[in-house]
């Protein structure tokens, strides 16, 4: 996932090229099998593509939507780039939501979100949360061995099932039987930044998260150590790194990105209360996010921006065309399989040749772009 | 509580548990030929739910076991795509798996809305058929314990005593046949079958088609007997719930039937306790395989660990 930058300037500038390249053209594929998709199945292919890829930005309500899904993804990128700079595949972040959303609610349903406190608090409960969650299978990794991979998916479905059930039980709701709780004092939903629309305070610390998380990753002895270890572990613990160390915090600090996504959710103009499976998936797409942006924590907002308007799009598609919007289900899975494999136009041309497959080399690759 | 110990000690409830254990079992069989060979198939899910899916439509227009070779294929063919993308093109497994995952919750949905005029939610209007249940109850013949024969063996799908043979087709294939020794060497220790001339990604290639068949399997199960019908997200983890029965079942296909039978058990519980009790925590019964696994997870690596220890290995 890693790779620590050469200091040649050139040679850094032809690897950007290269990685944009590859994704440029993962995305051109996936686009034009959806299309092939499209056109095999609805009555109005051509208005339902361009409902996808030209209305969003035409109204300040949808432009919110988009701006509100770029700061969501954002996080759960910067989550998953971490743990893949660790060279860790922990699934976790879902469940860190959950968990997240649900610490954030708790405080805001309480005396102190009626207060100032009730955004701070809210937050800063959410990523403790959060970072508990994602520190189990790290340490479960590192002191037991445990495969973390597996583990952090059992944690996932645990704290979708605890919200499930706490919302039904044991949080404040409206009337008995709905499955959300109580809307949120004013005091402890994020404010807007543009005014009717989703855009608040949301937007602002996801901004902070970028710049927070390349600045420790790029530039302070631990982000040195977490891409060494990303790296080689092996060497990493030959060089006196202590990489089972590197790695647990790097699923902490995960975890927090994750649980303050959880409070994004519930304390945001979009819920603004805890409803039960409020995510709707979202935080997996951070492993698109993560793996298109190479784990760059400042490519991570410029993916997320991409895709974030394919995920609207799609919606505006599903509400005015005959289009269902998880139709970019297949863009996702075609441009995670391409972007993580070596494919490349010389490889495509020689499998179909039967060739022998053997790793592509770097200027084949930078021609997949074309 | 003597309501539910009646239940529980019922032919009914044992009947209800192999009902839920069959697609879980199906699928932790999968996983298992593919964890053994060295490859994590974390699209087990994915593939269910497109098992599940493809067998509804079929079913549709089909007979049933046409329908049931549909899931199967629809896994297989998946298996191929993800051995494709990962050996041939070098995607790290994993990120496939995912891909696959990330493909079924959206391709359902989807495929979903076009076959019933836009419904995302069932496949209610859709006339799909059910896998037929075994009727043994000519066992009742049998003097003095035909009834109780009849109450527990009767009333199983067709599948369910299929997924029991394949148990045993995996424990012979595994640990009597070369091929099986093939797979397992694969998956400890690639460099020496491949130093032998075993073709290592062949192996894994058809392990994780096997491993998707069997998926597509558990899918076709779960939507043609279990539900009759498509709902979204239905498998609702049971992939994942699937990895962590061949974790629990020391990756045996004897462990991990009996891995799959307690998770069975318990989703039975999480189905039979609300009726009997207003306020039975549903939710909470529904975590216990997740966190069981967890526990076994555990205990299994520092097993592992212990004996690597003993052999003075780092």
């Amino acid at each position: 996932m890693s790779s620590i930058s050469g200091t040649n300037k050139s040679s850094r500038w032809s690897a950007v090229r290269k990685e944009i390249g590859r994704a440029g053209g993962a995305l051109l594929i996936s686009l034009i099998v959806t299309f092939v998709i499209v056109l095999l199945t609805s009555k109005d292919p051509l208005g339902a593509f361009e409902q996808l890829l030209t209305q969003l930005p035409q109204k300040t309500r949808t432009f919110g939507y988009w701006i509100d899904d770029v700061a969501k993804l954002t996080i759960t990128g910067l989550a998953f780039s971490l743990v893949f700079q660790a060279r860790q595949f922990s699934m976790g972040v879902q469940g860190q939501v959950y968990i997240g959303a649900l610490a954030a609610t708790y405080v805001a349903l309480s005396p102190l979100g009626a207060s100032w406190a009730g955004i701070p608090l809210g937050i800063a409960a959410a990523m403790l949360a959060g970072a508990v969650y994602g520190f189990l299978p790290g340490i479960a990794k590192a002191k037991l061995g445990a495969n973390e991979i597996v583990s952090s998916l059992m944690l996932n479905y645990v704290a979708i099932e605890l919200c499930n059930f706490l919302v039904r039980t044991n949080l404040p709701k409206p009337q008995a039987g709905v499955l959300t709780t109580n809307d949120f004092p004013d005091s402890a939903v994020f404010p807007m930044l543009v005014d009717k629309t989703r855009i608040d305070l949301g937007l602002i610390l996801a901004i902070v998260a970028v710049l927070v998380v390349w600045f420790a990753v790029y530039r302070t002895s631990w982000g040195l150590k977490l891409r060494l270890v990303g790296h080689n572990a092996r060497f990493a613990e030959y060089s006196g790194i202590k990489s089972t160390f590197i790695m647990v915090s790097a699923m902490t600090a995960s975890g927090a990105l994750g649980g303050l996504l959880g409070s994004m959710f519930v304390q945001g103009q979009t819920y603004g209360k805890l409803t039960v499976l409020f995510e709707g998936n979202l935080a997996f797409e951070g492993i698109l996010v993560a793996i298109v942006a190479r784990s760059r924590p400042l490519a991570v907002p410029i993916v997320a921006l991409f895709y974030g308007y394919l995920r609207q799009g799609a919606q505006l598609m599903n509400i005015r065309t005959d289009v269902p919007a998880e139709v970019i289900g297949v863009v996702t899975a075609i441009i995670i399989l391409l972007v993580s494999s070596s494919y490349s136009l010389a490889f495509l041309k020689r499998l179909f040749r039967r060739g022998v497959a053997t790793a592509p080399t770097p200027a084949a690759a930078a021609g997949a772009a074309k | 509580m003597t309501e539910l110990f009646l239940t529980v000690f019922s032919a009914a409830f044992f009947v209800t548990i192999i009902r839920t254990t069959t697609p879980l079992l199906l699928a932790t069989m999968g996983g298992l030929v593919a964890d053994l060979s060295g490859a994590l198939n974390v699209a087990l899910e994915g593939m269910m739910l497109i098992g599940c899916l493809t067998a509804v439509i079929v079913s549709v227009y089909a007979p049933w076991y046409v329908a049931v070779g549909a899931g199967l294929g629809a896994g297989a063919l998946l298996g191929l795509v993800m051995a494709f993308f990962s050996f041939r093109l070098k995607a790290d497994i994993i990120l496939v798996g995912f891909a696959i995952n990330i493909l079924a919750a959206g391709g359902t949905v989807f495929a979903l809305a076009l076959a019933t005029g836009g419904d995302k939610g069932t496949s209610i209007n859709l006339q799909s058929k059910a896998v037929p249940s075994v009727d043994l109850s000519f066992l009742d013949a049998i003097p003095g314990v035909g009834p109780v024969l009849t109450a527990f063996l009767s009333g199983h799908s067709v599948l369910s005593w299929i997924a029991a043979f394949i148990v045993f087709a995996v424990w012979y294939f595994l640990f009597r046949t070369p091929w099986g020794l093939w797979l397992r060497g694969v998956g400890e220790y690639p460099a020496a079958p491949e130093a032998a001339g075993i073709p290592v990604n062949k192996v894994r290639t058809w392990s994780l088609i096997v491993s998707g068949a069997l998926a597509g399997l558990g899918g076709a199960q779960l939507a043609m007997f279990n539900y009759v019908g498509f709902t979204r997200d239905m498998t609702a983890g049971r992939g994942f719930i699937a990895l962590g029965a061949v974790l629990l079942g020391a990756r045996h296909p004897v462990g991990a039937l009996i891995a799959a039978l307690l998770f069975g058990a318990f989703e039975a519980l999480a189905v039979v306790m609300p009726g009997l009790f207003n306020e039975a925590p549903a939710e909470l019964i529904r975590m216990i395989p997740f966190i069981v696994t967890i526990a076994a997870l555990i205990l299994f690596s520092v097993r592992a660990q212990r004996a690597l220890a003993l052999r003075g290995v780092k």
